[in-house]
């Protein structure tokens, strides 16, 4: 039925099965990896560009308000 | 804090990419503009070679995605790359030589495009030696990336780099796969693939040019200056990660998509199709990630000019990453392509999503890079505000045109005649359109001065901090830890296995597309009755090369019938096989040429191209009056010739010897055919407008004496 399905949606080859299906695969275990992260370790990465510097002169706003 | 190493950032390659930047963006948008009003007003194309539309195009697309956006793009990635590795960049001189060579690049663009040195290929114009240099600057930026990504004292990599990264590895495989070419001579050279194989991998490359020049790096400045400007860690870390490697993946296939009812396999189409709905999953999650990423200070964006700037930025992203997707789907492609739909859906990413980011930057950044305040937040409210008007009077007419030249196209009376049977009606039709769209364009350019006066007023204001002191723990700190971790934990902190891990999810796609393509020769179904073009046609095409005549015509009728009752037999992908480079073109401002041959004679060509109005009252079209005066240069034809037969045209042997004396007799036949219509000039037979009607004449009239199926 699938095949039917791709089929009709336009002469679609085994190349492009086939990409469709890597990509799945590739996207499902990523997914599934990166909800296994560490909650503490994605904090840290999240927030990496507002602590991205040790500057000496300390960092403001730097506009007017 | 046990210990800190003290060390200085390099704000002085920041300051000089931002000056680019914002010069070239000038210069960009002011030649854009001129294109615009070209349009509306044909005359500024002052009758004279260098500032024709066809030229003038090439120009202004590679003034706004590589100068403009190319200085955009290092500005940022300069500043952000050093603060979030906390180190200085790897190397002083590879900067300055990346800075440098980058310039001198853009001003080769500058001098080349305008005098017609062109290789066709859209986004990816310049010549042979401008290629060579554009390799060697972007090796040196690869290095300096790389480099300081190794001596970094942070442990992580942030997903910013990772994006950055992407881009690096990816604009190589591009820039090397779509310039295989093999020179002529210092300014001209042929491409190895020819017509739908060159197409492929010409439309691999445009679309991928979008993707991971004018999207990827802009999407890792958005990761890191969003969260900047907001004060807030990005909304989902989790999300950004996924965001990533599903992009990078899933863009790279969807370059077919450019090339919809083409002679293009219809696998090939199917495949980009898939992919390119596919990929508003992960623009989508991007999109979300950077506007979630203001929750809770939206307050802020109603005060703050540069969260307005990337607001806009974000949605404008949003909307073309709907748009593409949608645009790639076959029947909706059949009423927006080769419609101005296609221009105004590209603007809205340019202007809105690249140009406003990269304000959005240049405010929050120049400030700090001279440790001031910006000169006045009104201007930078009033810049937004005119910018945004202008972005919309500039699509909004653009997506209205579209849809009325497509569907005046379309158009058949009951009787099953076309009902705008002359295609000028519906260029006419649409011109008001283009005075609109002219005008958001002023609006966008006024905006922008305002910026410049805000900046250099806040530049005047501060002093200069060059070298910006900060301290961080030093790197061994983290580098002797070893044990079990997470794999994506794992991969990035190790920037090498990254970037080859990046470069085989790139890889896939385009292999899989192209590798097919390139090797078999079934998909492209030959023609008996398809042959070389003789000397003075190639002479002719090249000149409609030089002449940036693709801008505007097309050369290929699609499989419909509003297109063959308007131009005749559709194209197939066997009559293809000689053109190198492909001339299909992606815009009809003027009418399709594929079956032009014969169907004029050479006597219109000849009036029409000294004024093109004499033939055809109300066109748009600019005049070329020095191809009646110039005389065509012959001293390369031979080397042309020897060329195209190391590439596999199949001329005879030593026929490069004989090429111009062959030259010579058929520019002498279409002479004495002018001559017959009344047209008579001093060496008729030896100016560039022969060539050019020998090569419009020939156009599309290999299948008429024997029409072949051929697929």
């Amino acid at each position: 039925m699938f095949k039917h399905i791709l089929e009709s949606a336009g002469n679609i080859n085994w190349m492009a099965i086939s990409a469709l299906i890597t990509f799945a695969v590739i996207f499902m275990v990523s997914v599934v990896l990166v909800f296994k992260h560490n909650p503490a370790y994605i904090d840290r990465m999240a927030s990496m560009p507002l602590d991205d510097s040790y500057p000496v002169n300390s960092e403001n706003d730097n506009h007017e308000k | 804090m046990a210990q800190v190493e003290r060390f200085s950032y390099d704000n002085a390659i920041v300051r000089k990419f931002a000056y680019a930047t914002i010069i070239f963006g000038v210069v960009g948008i002011l030649v854009g503009l001129i294109a615009a009003l070209q349009l509306v007003f044909p005359t500024l194309n002052l009758g004279i070679p260098y500032t024709t539309f066809g030229r003038i195009r090439p120009l202004h697309t590679n003034a706004a995605i590589f100068a403009f956006v190319g200085n955009g793009i290092f500005m940022g990635v300069y500043y952000s790359l050093q603060r979030l590795l906390k180190t200085r960049m790897f190397s002083k001189g590879l900067s300055e030589f990346h800075f440098w060579g980058w310039q001198a690049i853009i001003l080769a663009a500058a001098i080349t495009l305008p005098l017609g040195i062109t290789s066709a290929k859209e986004y990816a114009e310049l010549e042979w030696p401008i290629d060579l240099a554009i390799a060697a600057v972007w090796v040196a930026f690869g290095i300096n990336m790389f480099g300081t990504i190794l001596k970094r004292r942070e442990q992580h990599l942030y997903v910013a780099i990772w994006f950055y990264i992407a881009t690096w590895v990816t604009v190589t495989v591009l820039h090397i796969g779509n310039n295989l070419e093999l020179p002529v001579h210092l300014w001209k050279s042929y491409p190895v693939f020819a017509g739908v194989q060159d197409a492929l991998i010409q439309w691999w490359y445009g679309h991928n040019a979008v993707a991971f020049f004018l999207t990827t790096p802009y999407l890792g400045l958005m990761y890191y200056y969003l969260p900047k400007a907001a004060n807030r860690p990005v909304y989902s870390y989790k999300l950004s990660i996924i965001h990533f490697w599903a992009l990078i993946f899933i863009y790279i296939w969807a370059g077919p998509h450019h090339l919809l009812y083409t002679s293009l396999p219809d696998w090939a189409q199917s495949l980009g199709t898939v992919f390119s709905v596919m990929l508003i999953a992960p623009s989508w999650g991007g999109m979300l990630n950077g506007l979630l990423t203001l929750r809770g200070a939206w307050d802020r964006v109603r005060q703050d000019p540069i969260l307005k700037f990337m607001v806009v930025a974000v949605t404008a992203y949003g909307m073309s990453t709907f748009e593409g997707p949608m645009l790639s789907i076959k029947s909706v492609n059949a009423i927006s392509h080769y419609t101005d739909w296609t221009i105004g859906h590209v603007h809205i990413g340019t202007l809105g999503w690249n140009g406003f980011l990269t304000f959005g930057i240049l405010y929050w950044l120049i400030p700090r890079l001279f440790n001031t305040k910006l000169h006045s937040l009104k201007l930078a409210n009033a810049h937004f505000w005119i910018g945004t008007l202008g972005i919309l009077f500039y699509a909004i007419p653009l997506y209205w045109a579209g849809w009325t030249q497509s569907l005046m196209w379309k158009q058949f009376t009951p009787d099953g005649f076309l009902q705008y049977g002359n295609f000028l009606e519906t260029v006419t039709q649409i011109i008001p359109m283009y005075g609109l769209r002219a005008l958001g364009g002023t609006l966008y350019v006024a905006g922008y001065f305002v910026m410049v006066y805000n900046l250099i007023k806040t530049i005047q204001a501060g002093s200069f901090i060059g070298d910006e002191a900060a301290e961080a723990p030093p790197a061994s700190t983290w580098a002797a830890h070893h044990g079990k971790e997470h794999w994506h934990r794992w991969i990035e902190r190790r920037p090498v296995q990254m970037l080859i891990a990046a470069t085989i999810a790139i890889l896939i796609g385009g292999m899989v597309e192209i590798f097919p393509m390139a090797m078999i020769d079934d998909q492209v179904p030959r023609i008996e009755s398809v042959t070389p073009y003789t000397p003075l046609e190639l002479e002719g095409r090249d000149i409609y090369i030089r002449e940036g005549c693709l801008g505007c015509h097309s050369q290929m009728v699609r499989p419909f019938r509003s297109e063959t009752e308007r131009y005749g037999e559709y194209s197939k992908s066997g009559e293809f096989i000689y053109d190198r480079p492909f001339l299909w073109g992606s815009k009809r401002t003027g009418p399709d040429l594929h079956r032009v041959g014969g169907k004029y004679p050479h006597s219109w060509h000849y009036n029409h191209m000294y004024e093109p109005q004499s033939t055809s009252p109300g066109s748009i079209m600019p005049p070329y009056p020095w191809l009646l005066r110039d005389e065509l240069n012959t001293s390369n034809t031979a080397a042309k010739i020897r060329a195209l037969q190391t590439l596999g045209t199949p001329y005879p042997e030593g026929y490069d010897q004989i090429a111009v004396e062959d030259l010579q007799k058929q520019a002498k036949i279409v002479a004495d055919n002018l001559r017959k219509d009344g047209i008579d000039d001093d060496k008729l037979e030896e100016k560039e407008i022969i060539a050019v009607i020998a090569y419009l004449q020939r156009l599309g009239t290999d299948i008429k004496p024997k029409p072949q199926a051929g697929n």
